[in-house]
């Protein structure tokens, strides 16, 4: 019987409870629905807020429920994420606690966000591959595959390394996210995933062993390099020789110095490419150069080796029959083989001394190639700080201008009271007018 | 000309060698488990939104063959039941799961979590005055809003206004039967019966020679009194409207489901409405074969009588108690 009424009595409190709620989420509906996002924002907010440990997973599910059925629901959302009202990591943490539904359905009302704001989740991306829970790097995994369809391009190594760790992820759903997330994000950038791929590919040791992680890499290759790609990969390999990088062109500045400055700038920095090309070709030549050198010296000391077995075979052989021949003979033979010696050991000299001037070359070149690339971190520094300098001026600018804008709003207010002080004087004259008349 | 679907089922009726008959079926069953098991749950977000096969009536292939949770794509099964209970709770869904099977202890998992263990044991054993005590304890004093009923083969359940169905012997329900053929007398005479306990209970239901269902319900000499003699032109009442305009259009669209419809009057002239049903309908398919009754047609049907029962059965003879006391 007690037990019976206890039981009552908390189905009524749900009910009051499930009341309230209710009539929160209508005022958010009835926000959203009148456009007001920001008060709608602001009851999701403390709709949040008020929240126990216990009830925020269903609290937020049923915000999540409410602005998935809403046709402004995207903005609200989007408000809340900006705001930080709803993080990303615990909000991918609390949905993985939810069931699948929920969860995609959610991950699909974040893809126009994602493709068209990026920056708010790219922040989170890498840190929450390496979470422990598969949900939240499927999850996050999905957000990138958005993201990366959208108008970004992913040109981040690192998570890109990232990504690529997740194709030896412990559950299969994982790795077939990361399989299409580095897929997507090779559509726009080939040269980077595939290069990072092969790199991934040399040192990973036991990746003959590991057919899955084969297959994966395979499936992400073959849909990145195709005849097309491949043409694209290398005009995008020559055009990175070629030209100089294309944000510090596109970049507008506004007096002409400044634009004469900075081609000064990137005519240096081509110039510098320039130069490191030349080295490294430079570099290549006398490598070729020391390989023949060495190949030289090898069949140099072959010779001399041959040789020297060929004066033991014949030494042995006079020793054998010194016995039977005459004194005077003897002397004649160690003659000549002195006279093969001393030609082996000038040889050899000379050798030592070629390989002297190659490292003394090498040691030169290396000096050249440090001096070098002090020039090039100088010339470096030299254009950041044209930049800076570049940075403060428009920053100066824009002060000024907002300034003269300031000044405009307050002549037009003065002009404003003015009229107006005219007009109700005017207004006052004609009352005043209008009173001694009738008078 | 590319090969139909129906090159394929006349190839399987009209084939004698009934290897190639297997051979072309085992294509197809490779094909339905590599669909099930590997391109659709590879990706998990694609199986969620959008499952390669329409509604997951796949799941209901192999349920319905009683193939165990084993044999099952797991997480698919695990969306088609999360799915149905989202549904249940009003809930925010891709699809609207009618006509889904689950298993018996999946079903109750999501229909009456927290007794589901103590209740698939129950039901599992018949034990029936356990089960009930659950049912009728969570509708008497949990504030849940369900009905039920049991016949020799099935347990029907009705949340609201969708009806689950649980095959006592198979071991899986059908949730919110829809499109569902009604297999059998007993089950079509479980719903009307279940119905008409909750809507209409003064309302005659009787089984005839085993192959029909009679409904009967009354007009009362009262309201047919009220009825114009002749099609109101302007300002018709309610009844008239009714039975001027919509009752015989009512009667016509039946035609197809029932049997047969009677209209007599009884000795204190009523209208009696006898509708006979089976579990074949009026209409017929492409093979000149009766196509069977559906739920949503048995549905409609019931519909029928509650309207005639709540608005003039009842009423009526609500104000001649009245107008007598």
């Amino acid at each position: 019987m007690y037990y019976g009424w206890i039981k009552k009595i908390k189905v009524v409190v749900k009910m009051v409870e499930n009341e309230t709620e209710i009539a929160e989420i209508k005022t958010i509906k009835d926000f959203v629905k009148d456009g007001r996002i920001d008060d709608a924002v602001n009851i999701v907010a403390l709709y949040l807020n008020d929240s126990t440990e216990e009830d925020y997973i269903d609290r937020l599910e049923n915000i999540i429920e409410t602005l998935l059925s809403l046709h402004g629901g995207r903005t609200v959302l989007r408000f809340l994420l900006e705001n930080l009202i709803i993080d990303i990591p615990s909000l991918l943490e609390n949905l993985s606690k939810k069931d699948s539904v929920l969860r995609y359905t959610f991950l699909l009302l974040l893809k126009t966000i994602c493709e068209n704001e990026c920056d708010l989740f790219l922040p989170y991306s890498e840190d929450l591959l390496k979470s422990d829970d598969p949900n939240v790097r499927e999850a996050d995994l999905q957000l990138i595959i958005y993201m990366a369809g959208g108008s970004a391009k992913f040109d981040d190594p690192s998570l890109i390394k990232t990504i690529i760790a997740k194709l030896s992820d412990e559950k299969d759903f994982v790795v077939e996210k990361a399989i299409q997330a580095l897929t997507t994000i090779g559509r726009k950038s080939p040269s980077l995933v595939t290069k990072i791929l092969t790199e991934y590919v040399k040192e990973t040791v036991d990746i003959s062993e590991n057919n899955e992680l084969k297959g994966s890499i395979d499936t992400v290759m073959k849909s990145i390099v195709t005849v097309e790609k491949i043409e694209e990969i290398v005009e995008e390999e020559k055009s990175k020789l070629e030209k100089p990088p294309e944000d510090s062109v596109s970049e507008e500045i506004p007096s002409s110095d400044l634009e004469k400055e900075e081609f000064e700038m990137l005519d240096k920095e081509y110039e510098l490419k320039k130069k490191g090309l030349e080295i490294k070709k430079k570099k290549l030549e006398l490598e070729e150069k020391e390989k023949e050198i060495e190949e030289k010296v090898i069949q140099t000391k072959e010779e001399v080796l041959k040789l020297k077995e060929e004066i033991l075979i014949r030494e042995t052989i006079i020793s054998e029959e010194s016995d039977g021949k005459e004194k005077s003979q003897k002397v004649k033979i160690p003659k000549k083989l002195k006279k093969e010696e001393a030609d082996i050991i000038d040889k050899e000299l000379e050798l030592k001394k070629k390989d002297i001037e190659i490292k003394k070359k090498k040691l030169e070149i290396e000096e050249k190639e440090k001096e070098l690339e002090e020039k090039e971190i100088l010339e470096r520094e030299k254009a950041l700080k044209i930049k800076e300098i570049l940075i403060e001026k428009e920053k100066e600018l824009s002060l000024v201008e907002l300034e003269l804008k300031q000044k405009s709003l307050k002549q037009k207010e003065q002009k404003i009271k003015d009229e107006e002080i005219k007009r109700v004087g005017e207004e006052l004259q004609r009352q005043l007018k209008e009173e001694e008349d009738e008078t | 000309m590319p090969l139909t679907p129906d090159d394929i089922l006349k190839f399987l009726d009209n084939e004698s060698e009934t290897k190639f008959k297997s051979e072309l079926l085992d294509l197809l069953r490779k094909r339905i488990d590599n669909l099930c098991l590997d391109e659709c749950e590879r990706d998990r977000i694609q199986c969620t939104l959008t499952p390669l096969c329409s509604r997951r009536f796949l799941l209901k292939l192999r349920i319905k063959n009683n193939l165990k949770y084993e044999d099952l794509p797991k997480f698919c099964y695990s969306v088609h039941k999360g799915v149905i209970e989202r549904f249940f709770r009003n809930k925010t869904v891709i699809y609207r799961p009618y006509d889904a099977f689950l298993y018996l202890i999946d079903f109750l998992d999501v229909f009456f979590h927290g007794d589901y263990r103590k209740l698939n044991k129950f039901i599992s054993f018949k034990n029936w005055d356990d089960s009930f005590k659950i049912f009728d304890d969570r509708i008497n004093n949990r504030n849940e809003k369900f009905d039920y009923l049991l016949t020799d083969n099935y347990l029907l359940f009705k949340f609201e206004d969708r009806i689950h169905v649980i095959f006592l012997d198979e071991l899986y329900v059908l949730c919110n039967a829809n499109r569902e053929n009604i297999p059998d007398l007993e089950l079509l005479q479980g719903v009307c019966k279940l119905y008409s306990g909750i809507y209409f209970p003064e309302v005659k239901l009787k089984q005839r020679q085993s192959q029909h269902v009679e409904i009967t319900v009354k007009v009362p000499y009262d309201v047919l009194n009220e009825v114009s003699p002749e099609h109101p032109i302007e300002n018709d009442s309610k009844v008239d409207h009714y039975f001027w305009n919509t009752f015989w259009e009512d009667l016509n669209s039946l035609t197809q489901y029932c049997d047969e419809i009677h209209l007599q009057m009884d000795k204190n002239q009523n209208l009696e409405i006898s509708l006979l049903l089976s579990t074949e309908t009026k209409n017929y398919d492409e093979g000149e074969n009766p196509v069977p009754l559906r739920f949503r047609d048995l549905k409609l049907i019931l519909d029928f009588i509650n309207r005639i029962y709540q608005d003039y059965f009842v009423l009526w003879v609500d104000k001649e108690n009245k107008s007598g006391g």
